[in-house]
């Protein structure tokens, strides 16, 4: 992992079109500015994992009867 | 068009039915192709069914079945890749995650599915908004 040293308003260039820009420092915070293509979307990591994880789930317990969900779900809405 | 599926087996896929995936589903980025298959007459739920891998299907259904104040703000980033002309082309669909108990099931409200129902163009998007929950209880 490269690592750097940069101060209040430096930037860092990623490839050619990925700019990172540190906006304000607060005590432990730092507030981060990141400008990359359209295509390339930008996350905070553990939100993104929980998304990775929650998908790989969702893929799972499929054996169950969905039938069964089926059925409690009418219910529940005819008694909305 | 014929695509083998661990779930429905051999199925006829109709091709302008096919929504193609702009960002991909995360953790399943490869996948690019899907196709949403209605469970049964009157269900709330479609699968949405991977053409690239025939054992990847999600359960969706639509968020505003069972939170009807759903209004999530979708960036403009996501509106210029999906090619949205009209905001009516828009359909929301959430992922359900189902557990062993049905009662458990869940629905990802933070990270939707956002189509372009018109062009069949599809992104998961990750919500900034921090008031819906990856797991959202729906049974």
């Amino acid at each position: 992992m490269l690592i750097l040293t940069r101060k209040l308003g430096e930037v860092i260039a990623v490839g050619d079109d990925i700019k990172i820009v540190i906006l304000d420092i607060k005590g432990k915070h730092v507030r981060v500015g990141v400008k990359a293509p359209r295509q390339t979307k930008v996350y905070r990591e553990e939100l993104y994992q929980i998304i990775i994880e929650q998908n790989q789930e969702s893929t799972q317990g499929h054996s169950i009867q969905i039938d069964d969900i089926l059925s409690i779900f009418k219910n529940k809405i005819e008694k909305t | 068009m014929k695509i083998q599926t661990s779930r429905f087996g051999e199925i006829d896929i109709d091709e302008s039915k096919i929504i193609e995936m702009r960002g991909g589903i995360l953790g399943f980025n490869s996948l690019k192709r899907f196709i949403m298959i209605v469970h049964e007459e009157g269900s709330p739920f479609h699968w949405f069914q991977s053409l690239d891998d025939g054992s990847i299907a999600f359960i969706t259904m639509n968020p505003f079945i069972v939170k009807s104040d759903y209004d999530p703000e979708i960036d403009d980033q996501t509106i210029e890749i999906l090619e949205v002309d009209n905001a009516e082309d828009i359909e929301l669909m959430v992922i359900l995650t189902v557990r062993s108990e049905p009662v458990k099931m869940t629905a990802n409200l933070r990270a939707p599915l956002v189509i372009n129902k018109q062009k069949k163009l599809a992104s998961q998007v990750i919500l900034e908004d921090e008031q819906y929950p990856v797991q959202y209880n729906v049974a």
